[in-house]
């Protein structure tokens, strides 16, 4: 093969790329994924008042803002050495598991159901959200609508706007619900159950009845066996909003569980000449490059891995669709990546339960929301599971609470060593010397990346909200063969 | 412009990635500029379907939002319609819901969005270092993509 140097200066800004290099043969060769970087936060950070960040931080994305807000929060709590009350510690999750409804809602039905729904064949004017509801009903996109919009009515109530709310505050919240919002909470998080059922059914008719479907998710192109983490309570079950950091083998085996401060400890960052983008691993491992199996550092940070990662879930009606999921698929863990699609159903549906039954908390209605800090500030750090993966910040500032020092480290970047294989793989299965690029082939390569749920800042400008990305195809002489750009 | 027709004027951005900013600077810039009951001046950062939560309920919608266009020069500025998009990189997904679609998608549901939509995009430089200002040949844009909204608007 002709050896090429991408040159960084070539990349454009402002949207992920792909770009799978073919030998003289016509075969997959190698393939890269890279995502622009956000530069310049720690200096961006610095010198302002830490008490700002979840304000701050999240308007980085426009997609999961409140996953910032919250991670910040938490981080805050760390940095000021206080333990909010535990009214307020239910709030929060209740508001977290409602922004949850939101956003795997969306993600399934506007970014991965069209995938199943339509077909991956299916053409592209009608793989998307008018493919789906001329298939499934309108009526479906209604509730599609009605679930986001009842949601945002939760997230507003309890941080005064549905965007860029203010909520969090170190030590705990600013603002409790009252009787009439609880019931109010009550109702929306009873509704958001039968939603969240009715798309488990959704799946299952459409993709699981389906052979074709089934057989794609179980394949070997779509299919890594990487370690997984998740964050997980007390009892290693799923949770979204607090916990500590479980990661198991490819096996399945408990590797490591940590808490947020010891983050340092295990991951690290791997740089690679041709990309801005940092790649984690898990430091008791080691690089190995980009391959999977137990001798290699690489790890995912999913849907899919939390469930991995966990023993179960906490809510009844989300276990059963847990055991269904592993009793279906052969067993713990899953590696198949499609699989992540349905395991964004399974937190839906646990999101939903979460959220009723926190509605329900004699605690909730409490006017003991806060625990002012009195501590002197210094270093803190917080992890949350943004609907996307782990998500950890770290602030370091001064007896003052200025920040000398920050860091963040989104899902994006913990899976994008992951995601560069994932493409590879699926690109090498699909890609044949002599088999015509079509735009399902395509798509299907697509496909190996979209259960990511790719997040970026860039994605503001995006009606779905996922990352636009570029797929570009080179010979082994360096000629663009195809592009296709999103 | 007949007094009876609602009218957003809306700035999409991130206002702390640099020029990808742009729309806010502009639309905070509009609020001062603009004083009518019948049309409203908002600055988002969200992406998704939540821009088309803001968009229900008005006749008509002036969006202002950087840009990327190949061989674009920074600080150009561009008077489009949704149908332009259906190519565009930044506002198509991976699953075709481009501007357009979403829209289509909305009014299939019955939401009741603008009838007439123009876009204000602004060509951006630097949209991934952490910044709350814009590149100086993309600040400079921001009177003249002012006076080009008010233009629009009457």
């Amino acid at each position: 093969m002709k050896k090429i140097t991408i040159d960084p200066i070539t990349r454009l800004e402002g949207h992920g790329k792909i770009e799978i290099f073919l030998n003289d043969a016509g075969e997959v060769e190698n393939s890269y994924f890279q995502v622009p970087e956000l530069r310049g936060f720690e200096k961006f950070s610095e010198g302002r008042l830490a008490e700002d960040m979840p304000q701050i931080t999240q308007r980085i994305c426009g997609v999961c803002p409140e996953a910032h807000h919250m991670a910040s929060t938490k981080t805050l709590d760390d940095l000021f050495h206080v333990d909010p009350p535990s009214p307020a510690k239910k709030l929060r999750e209740l508001f977290y598991s409602a922004f949850y409804v939101t956003d795997h809602t969306t993600h399934f039905y506007i970014l991965a159901g069209p995938d199943f729904i339509m077909g991956p064949e299916a053409p592209v004017a009608e793989r998307n959200i008018l493919g789906v509801i001329a298939k499934v009903g309108l009526e479906l996109g209604g509730a599609v609508i009605n679930a986001r919009m009842k949601n945002h009515r939760i997230i507003h109530m309890l941080g005064g706007r549905a965007v860029h709310p203010v909520f969090g505050l170190p030590g705990g919240v600013s603002k409790g619900l009252n009787e009439d919002e609880r019931k109010e909470v009550e109702q929306i998080a009873k509704d958001s159950v039968e939603f969240a059922k009715l798309s488990l059914k959704v799946f299952d008719d459409i993709v699981l009845k389906n052979k074709e479907y089934v057989d794609m998710i179980v394949s070997d192109a779509y299919t890594h066996h990487t370690y997984y983490m998740g964050l997980v309570d007390e009892k290693n079950k799923v949770n979204f909003y607090d916990g500590k950091v479980r990661v198991v083998d490819p096996d399945g085996k408990e590797f490591a569980k940590y808490s947020p401060r010891e983050y340092l400890d295990h991951v690290a960052e791997h740089v690679e000449p041709w990309s801005y983008m940092k790649f984690p691993y898990l430091k008791k491992v080691g690089w190995k490059g980009f391959v999977d199996g137990k001798d290699s550092g690489v790890f995912r940070a999913t849907p899919l891995s939390r469930l991995n990662a966990a023993d179960g879930m906490t809510t009844p009606l989300a276990q059963e669709a847990y055991e269904r999921f592993y009793s279906t698929l052969g067993g713990k863990p899953v590696h198949h990546t499609l699989a992540t699609h349905w395991a964004r159903l399974v937190e839906l549906l646990y999101a939903a339960e979460r959220l009723l039954e926190l509605s329900r908390d004699p605690e909730i209605t409490s006017s003991n929301i806060r625990t002012i800090p009195t501590a002197t500030p210094d270093e803190g750090v917080g992890i949350v599971e943004a609907p996307r993966g782990t998500l950890t910040h770290h602030y370091i500032t001064d007896e003052k609470g200025i920040i000398k020092k920050a860091n963040l480290i989104v899902a994006t970047v913990n899976n994008a060593a992951a995601v560069n294989m994932s493409v590879k793989k699926a690109a090498m299965a699909l890609i044949k010397p002599g088999k015509k690029i079509t735009e399902g082939l395509l798509n299907r390569i697509e496909m190996a990346w979209r259960p990511y749920d790719l997040c970026l800042a860039c994605a503001t400008h995006t009606l779905s909200g996922q990352a636009p990305i570029e797929v570009v195809i080179y010979n082994s002489k360096g000629e663009v063969v195809e592009k296709l750009s999103r | 412009m007949d007094g009876k027709t609602k009218t957003l004027i809306l700035g999409l951005g991130n206002s702390l990635l640099c020029d990808d900013g742009v729309g806010i600077y502009v639309a905070a810039e509009l609020k001062n500029r603009v004083d009518r009951p019948d049309t409203t001046v908002m600055e988002t950062g969200v992406a998704g379907l939540s821009l088309l939560d803001l968009l229900v309920g008005y006749d008509r919608a002036i969006i202002v939002d950087a840009i990327q266009t190949v061989g674009g020069k920074a600080g150009e500025i561009y008077r489009l319609e949704p149908k332009a998009f259906d190519t565009a990189l930044h506002t198509a997904s991976a699953h075709g819901i481009d501007f357009t679609t979403a829209l289509e998608f909305g009014k299939k549901l019955g939401l009741p969005l603008p009838q007439e939509i123009v876009i204000f995009a602004i060509e951006a430089s630097d949209v991934s270092t952490f910044s709350e200002e814009c590149t100086s040949e993309v600040k400079s844009a921001i009177p003249a993509c002012v006076e080009m909204v008010l233009q629009e608007l009457n």
